[in-house]
């Protein structure tokens, strides 16, 4: 049977239509809302950043953490037995007075019975007789002459009066004094290229090639890995015009720049045939003395110019200088010097370490747009175990400690500059409100709309029919 | 203490000495000869062998390699191939197109247009460290070398990556690792790649002798970017015999004609440069000019010797400066020039719709006797082949019997190229014309190139010939000679011609349906308005409350 309107007409009620009953709308409305709230969490879930957290207290707690190396010196030979007391004074004074320098060295003096002495209580040590092997300890035997310095020994004259200067010279080995400006940053392997330059080839007296394959081939060493190539150039003009200082007739410029002189600052030649070029590398100038054509370097001169490469490379290494007074009894560096280096290295890897996991916190905390991967996670987390296994290991082994800190450097520099932590950095906030405001605010307010209407027609009806109660 | 060690063993370097050179030797040589259409083609080739040098065994990524102590031998380009553990590897970087029928056949003959790169490296051992793998190697060696020639051979990536089993051949030799794969043939080419001098530089830098003496003196950019047709190649390869060789070929055609009725050329008018001085280390250094048939002329200087129609310059102390110049007596009289190459191809786009065309090839064989050709075709993967629709006429008549073997890699949309690798008969004096019909996709926002709107540049198509009989590719015999170097010329020039010839299409352009790049926000709130309208209709529709309202009669 048709609907007719109460009316009489033949239009039919469009509240008889079952679409238009108040359950249905409501419950239409409600769907809509049900839907988009359904659909937030799953909204929320791929439009989120991955931020894994990051161990920040573990973090800020080995900021706090100190390296100590142990450093024993025992004097032998001596004939008063306050010397070691008195010296152990003289270097904590020096420790006092500069202790940057000294910062992460505990030195202890003993004399030669393996007692220990400090400024204010006596110790009985309770090392191995062989104690003299450990590599943390170094011996000063009184003898007279001049002071030499070999492996971990040091010989010298000791007396109560050259006490002072016995301190001086044990701060000078143990805590160089560096130029960091020169040393070449750390790192686990050095590319080391020898490039033989002529400058015109084809001006004659060239060198044609070098022979200094073999040698080093397989050579490594403790502190760092090395690659080694060589290459010859040709044409390699100067850069400026070397200034003339003969002035007779008939000379071409490029016999001008044979022999080829370096001028210090006075304008005056200076003896040395090389210079340095700060943590790059060094330049070594060769004269042919004779007319040469197109033959190798002789090997007398190839001997001369890689004793001038090897003494720059120990500078560019940072090995530090013997003290002036003290003259060397080894080949090439003492245990002093090594020891020295390895302690600077070491420290210097763990204070950037530290640095830069405190930095990866400090930027995480504060770009909230940053994602932190599972491998950022994982590098933070590997650099902090390598560097706790480092303390356990610093009173051991001094390569051991060097290698655990550069292997914490290396993995918090691999973690501060993951790429992935870029990803969604330059996606901000108002860029997304702008791409979602135009669909979202046009189909909210309809929605938010009807239902608040709906809601307020609800609330009427119940007052309504409350009223209709009483 | 090892520490010690290393440095005393630095003190001690110069123990022995042997010979300087240490089995590297350097050879140079410039060929210029006169084209039909009175233009004049040079070709630089710097060579430089590493004799006893192998390649690099992948096998061996994983260990330190050896010290690598270089003469003559560019370390630069040493610690690419060391590195990566490329057996083989060729690259060309050209600009224009090169006219095989007036030019013929190019003395280098990699003439693809834009940069192409392509190399043979073995596959390491399985499941070792990913980056020791042939792709992960491939990928480094684009990079490295897009960093060491200042190029983009770095955007020659998976998309522009292909693997063609017939049209390229090594030109030395594979060596078979006991425990590595096989090696496995990578190519990639980049037409719309621009050659100047920044890529020249990097190239000038790899010789022993940069530009400053022997023949390399020759190579200013001035001129050479000006010509008519320029190129610059490097190829490594490798054989028992010989060791490593790197060859960088510099090749150009000049225009006398340009500026006047003569095409008399001189080094000065050629390069503006003349050779000064010879490169003190080449063990080689000559000068070939090919001089003019049953025509008067007059050359300065004479040549040296005369051999096979080709004049010999050989740089000494003796001959420098040199300054070469040809003189013809008689005009240049322009006349319709023969074919000059054994087969020409033209390949075309067609058709205007955006969605799809037919790419149109026709090679026409003016010999008279029929050949056989590989045909390759790698396109990105923004043009897909319709391979059924694939004909092939002569004089408009089908002849399917004319295709003997087909391979086709289809492309995989946003990762792969595809390859289709067809071997067709060509038969004497006349013109095979093949069709294929092509779609062209769409391409994401993100997708499109810089300058979208010009269009993508499809790599040329290759044209192999192969020998129509089954004759050995390489020549078995070797060459005795008292000339050592004679011999090597020899030997290289043979195995040159032993290479199957390639002869390459110029590149087509295809411009996809482009986007407004300048209105992404214009988009977004265009999308979203239709959005919201169609949702708001939806919902008022289904929630509206619909009551009759009745108008009152007055």
């Amino acid at each position: 049977m048709p609907h007719i309107h109460p009316d009489g007409t033949k239009l039919r009620d469009p509240s008889s239509l079952f679409y238009q009953s108040e359950y249905i709308r409501r419950l239409i409305i409600g769907s809509y809302w049900l839907v988009i709230i359904a659909a937030v969490p799953l909204w929320w879930h791929i439009t989120s950043i991955q931020r894994l957290s990051l161990p920040t207290s573990r973090v800020r707690a080995q900021a706090g953490n100190q390296l100590h190396f142990p450093v024993q010196i025992q004097l032998e030979g001596i004939q008063d037995a306050s010397l070691p007391a008195s010296l152990q004074r003289l270097v904590d004074d020096r420790i006092r007075r500069s202790p940057q320098a000294w910062k992460g060295l505990d030195v202890k003096v003993n004399d030669q019975n393996g007692v220990c002495v400090t400024a204010t209580t006596w110790e009985l040590l309770t090392h191995p007789p062989d104690a003299n092997k450990r590599l943390d300890s170094y011996t000063v035997r009184s003898t007279e002459g001049v002071p030499l310095a070999s492996e971990r020994h040091l010989a010298y004259p000791v007396r109560t009066e050259t006490l002072p200067m016995l301190a001086d010279t044990l701060s000078a080995l143990l805590v160089p004094p560096t130029d960091t400006h020169r040393v070449a940053p750390y790192s686990p392997r050095y590319r080391l290229a020898f490039t033989l330059l002529n400058e015109d080839a084809a001006a004659g007296r060239a060198i044609s090639g070098w022979d200094i394959s073999g040698a080093i081939a397989h050579s490594l060493s403790i502190l760092h890995n090395f690659t080694i190539e060589s290459q010859v150039q040709f044409h390699a003009p100067l850069a400026f015009s070397p200034l003339s200082l003969d002035h007779g007739y008939g000379l071409t410029p490029e016999d001008l720049t044979v022999p080829l002189l370096i001028l210090d600052s006075n304008g005056v030649p200076s003896s040395s045939d090389a210079f340095l070029l700060p943590q790059w590398g060094g330049i070594v100038i060769y004269s042919p003395t004779e007319q040469q054509h197109n033959v190798p370097l002789p090997p007398s001169a190839l001997n001369s110019v890689f004793s001038t490469f090897a003494s720059q490379l120990l500078g560019l290494l940072g090995v530090p200088n013997l003290p002036p007074d003290v003259h060397m009894n080894a080949p090439v560096l003492t245990g002093w010097q090594l020891d020295a280096l390895l302690r600077r290295r070491t420290l210097e890897n763990v204070q950037n370490a530290q640095d830069t996991l405190k930095s990866i916190v400090k930027l995480v905390d504060q770009i909230e747009n940053m994602p932190v991967g599972l491998d950022v996670k994982g590098d933070v987390q590997n650099s902090l175990t390598a560097l706790d296994q480092m303390y356990a290991s610093a009173s051991t082994s001094l390569n051991e400690t060097l290698h655990q800190s550069a292997d914490a450097l290396t993995l918090a520099s691999r973690a501060f500059f993951n790429p992935g932590m870029l990803a969604l950095l330059y996606f901000p906030a108002e860029h997304k409100y702008a791409v979602y405001t135009p669909l979202f605010a046009s189909a909210m307010i309809p929605l938010a709309a009807a239902a608040a209407k709906e809601i307020a027609a609800w609330r009427r009806q119940r007052r309504e029919a409350a009223q209709v109660v009483q | 203490m090892r520490k010690l060690r290393f440095l005393w063993a630095l003190c001690l370097l110069p123990a022995c000495l042997s010979h300087s050179f240490s089995g590297e030797t350097f050879t140079e040589e410039l060929f210029i000869r006169g084209l039909p259409d009175g233009k004049v083609a040079s070709r630089f080739e710097f060579s430089t062998h590493s004799h006893g040098a192998t390649p690099r065994n992948p096998q061996n990524l994983s260990v330190e390699d050896h010290s690598q102590h270089y003469t003559l031998f560019p370390l630069a380009l040493g610690q690419i191939l060391r590195e990566y553990a490329v057996t083989e590897l060729h690259l060309t970087l050209n600009a224009g197109k090169w006219n095989y029928d007036r030019w013929g056949y190019p003395d280098e003959p990699d003439v693809a247009a834009g940069a192409a790169l392509w190399a043979w490296m073995a596959e390491g051992s399985a499941g070792a460290n990913p980056r020791h793998s042939v792709d992960a190697r491939w990928r480094d060696l684009r990079n490295a070398l897009a960093g060491l020639f200042c190029a983009s051979i770095a955007s020659l990536d998976e998309q522009r990556t292909t693997s063609p089993a017939r049209a390229f051949t090594p030109f030395g030799a594979l060596p078979a690792w006991p425990q590595s794969g096989p090696h496995a043939f990578r190519h990639a080419s980049l037409p719309s790649e621009n050659v100047c001098t920044e890529n020249l530089t990097p190239f000038l830098k790899l010789l022993p002798c940069k530009s400053r003496s022997g023949l390399a003196h020759l190579l200013n950019p001035h001129r050479l970017f000006d010509a008519d047709w320029h190129g610059m190649g490097l190829h490594v390869s490798w054989r028992p015999e010989d060791g490593v060789q790197v060859r960088l070929t510099f090749q150009s055609v000049f225009d006398p004609l340009r500026s006047g009725t003569s095409r008399d050329w001189s080094f000065s008018s050629l390069f503006d440069r003349t050779v000064d001085q010879a490169c003190p280390v080449a063990a080689s250094s000559l000068v070939l000019v090919t001089l003019p048939v049953r025509e008067p002329y007059s050359i300065q200087p004479e040549p040296a010797s005369n051999a096979n129609n080709r004049g010999v310059f050989p740089i000494t102390e003796q001959t420098v400066p040199l300054d070469i110049s040809i003189h013809w007596l008689n005009p240049f009289q322009h006349a319709t020039i023969a074919a000059q190459a054994p087969l020409s191809v033209r390949r075309m786009l067609r058709g205007a719709a955006q969605s799809h065309g037919t790419l149109a090839v026709s090679i026409t064989n003016p010999g008279s006797a029929a050949v056989r050709v590989v045909y390759l075709e790698t396109l990105p993967w923004i043009v897909h082949l319709y391979l059924h629709t694939l004909e092939l006429s002569v004089d408009g008549i089908p002849r399917a019997d004319l295709l003997e073997d087909i391979s086709y890699i289809a492309p995989v949309p946003h990762e792969r190229a595809s390859t289709l690798e067809a071997i067709l008969a060509i038969p004497a004096n006349s013109t095979v014309s093949l069709r294929v019909g092509v779609g062209r996709a769409f391409l994401r926002y993100t997708e499109h190139p810089p300058d979208a709107q010009r269009g993508w540049e499809l790599p040329g198509a290759v044209v192999v010939l192969l020998d129509s009989e089954n004759k050995p590719q390489k020549p078995v015999g070797r060459w005795v000679s008292t000339n050592k170097e004679a011999a090597q010329r020899k030997q290289a020039q043979v195995l040159a011609q032993a290479q199957p010839r390639r002869i390459y299409t110029p590149a087509l352009l295809v411009d996809p349906a482009t986007p407004d790049f300048s209105m992404p926000y214009n988009v977004i709130i265009f999308t979203c308005s239709l959005v919201a309208f169609i949702f708001g209709s939806v919902f008022n529709g289904l929630t509206r409350r619909f009551v009759v309202l009745r108008a009152s009669p007055e």
